[in-house]
C-alpha cells in the first residue's frame, strides 16, 4: 500500500511539474493535488509503521512546486494575440483575389 | 384566383423575411475560445467576426470576415491562423463567393466556392499544400440545393432570423457546404435567458445547434448559442461539445452595431 502510494505521488508530482510549465498549467491542479493526498496517505502509513518519512518530502516538494508556480501563472497571465502580420496580409491580398473573383461571377439574383 | 392571390402573398412574405435588417457593415466583434476540462477553463483563441462592404464593377456586396488566432502563449504548441471570408449580398445575405484559408499547426487548406444561384452549382477550389513543397489542387463542380449557404453566411443569416415570433420548440434546418459536402444544421429556439457578459447584462435568445447525420457536435441541446434579443442579436457566448471535452466562446468587445 506504501509503495503503491509513494508510485502514484511521484508520477503524479512529476506530471503536476510538467504541466506547469506548459499553456495548460491550470490543468495542473489535478495532479498536484492526487500528489499531495498520496503524500499524505504515505505520512500516515509512515507514522503507523514508523519508518522512514524522507520520500514525502520529495512528493511534497514537487507539489507545493507546482502549485506555487501554477498560483503565479494564473495571476500574471495574460491572454495576448501574437504575431498575426503574415495573416493581416493575408486578408488584404483574399480581399483583392476576391474581387478578381468576383467580376466573373454572375452577382444578379435578385 | 384565391390560390393565385394566396401564392402571391406568401411569395412576398418569404421575400420580406428573406431581407437582412440585422447586419450591417462595420460590425467588428471580438470573442474568446475557451477549452474546458472538468470546469477548468484555459483561453485558446481570439475569434473575430467582421464586416466591411465591397465594391465590384457591377455591385456592392458585404463582406464576411471570420478569423480565428492562437494566444501567444499557444503558437509555439499549436499555431492557428485561420481565415473564413464570404461575400454576400446586402440585402438578402445571400452568398456569391466563399474563401476558407486554414493554417493550424502547420496543417495548410484552402476552399473557395463561387456559387452560381441560376443553375444551383459551386464551383468548388480546393488547395493543399505538398509535402515536397507547392500545392495539391482540386476543381470540381457541385451541385446544390437552392437554399445552400456556406458556414460564415449560415451563421450570420442565423442572427437574421425573425426569432421574436419563433415559439419555444420551434426548429429550422440550414443546409450548410462545407468540404465539398451538404452538411443539415439544425437550429432549434429553447427560449429566453438573461446572462452576464463582457458587454452587459444581456436578455439572450437561447438556441440550440445540431449536425445532422454527422458527429463533429456531440450531444444533444449540449451545443448552445445565445443570440441577444435585441435588433442585432449579436451572438455573446456559445457553448458546444466536441470529441475531446468541451468549448465556449465568449463576447470580449462589439463596435460598429446597427
Amino acid at each position: 500500500m506504501k509503495k503503491t502510494l509513494i508510485i502514484l505521488g511521484f508520477i503524479t508530482a512529476v506530471f503536476a511539474v510538467i504541466l506547469v510549465v506548459t499553456p495548460l498549467f491550470k490543468i495542473a491542479l489535478f495532479p498536484a493535488i492526487i500528489a499531495v493526498l498520496s503524500g499524505l496517505g504515505v505520512l500516515y502509513l509512515a507514522n503507523k509503521t514508523k519508518t522512514s518519512k524522507k520520500v514525502v518530502q520529495y512528493i511534497f516538494l514537487l507539489s507545493i512546486m507546482s502549485l506555487a508556480i501554477m498560483t503565479y501563472k494564473s495571476i500574471t497571465d495574460t491572454s495576448e494575440v501574437g504575431n498575426t502580420e503574415a495573416l493581416e496580409e493575408l486578408e488584404k491580398s483574399s480581399e483583392e483575389d476576391a474581387l478578381e473573383e468576383l467580376e466573373g461571377i454572375d452577382l444578379d439574383i435578385e | 384566383m384565391k390560390h393565385f392571390s394566396f401564392y402571391i402573398i406568401s411569395l412576398l412574405c418569404l421575400n420580406i423575411f428573406s431581407q437582412n435588417k440585422t447586419i450591417v457593415a462595420g460590425e467588428n466583434l471580438t470573442f474568446t475560445a475557451s477549452y474546458n476540462m472538468s470546469g477548468i477553463l484555459t483561453d485558446l483563441a481570439e475569434v473575430t467576426m467582421q464586416t466591411s462592404e465591397i465594391k465590384t464593377s457591377k455591385t456592392t456586396l458585404l463582406r464576411l470576415k471570420c478569423k480565428a488566432t492562437t494566444y501567444s502563449k499557444w503558437d509555439s504548441f499549436f499555431k492557428i491562423r485561420d481565415l473564413y471570408e464570404s461575400y454576400v449580398s446586402p440585402k438578402t445575405l445571400t452568398p456569391f463567393l466563399y474563401k476558407r484559408d486554414i493554417n493550424e499547426g502547420g496543417y495548410y487548406k484552402f476552399m473557395q466556392y463561387k456559387f452560381n444561384h441560376k443553375t444551383k452549382t459551386v464551383q468548388s477550389l480546393k488547395k493543399k499544400k505538398k509535402k515536397e513543397g507547392g500545392f495539391w489542387e482540386e476543381k470540381k463542380s457541385l451541385s446544390i440545393n437552392s437554399s445552400t449557404k456556406d458556414l460564415v453566411s449560415t451563421l450570420y443569416h442565423i442572427r437574421n432570423l425573425d426569432i421574436d415570433k419563433a415559439n419555444i420548440g420551434d426548429n429550422m434546418d440550414f443546409k450548410i457546404l462545407f468540404d465539398n459536402v451538404e452538411n443539415i444544421i439544425n437550429v432549434r429556439y429553447l427560449g429566453k435567458e438573461t446572462i452576464s457578459t463582457n458587454i452587459g447584462r444581456k436578455e439572450c435568445y437561447k438556441l440550440s445547434l445540431s449536425v445532422k447525420n454527422n458527429d463533429v457536435l456531440k450531444g444533444s441541446n449540449a451545443n448552445l448559442l445565445w443570440l441577444t434579443a435585441d435588433q442585432n442579436k449579436v451572438p455573446v457566448y456559445a457553448k458546444f461539445k466536441i470529441a475531446v471535452g468541451s468549448g465556449e466562446l465568449k463576447i470580449k468587445s462589439a463596435t460598429g452595431l446597427n
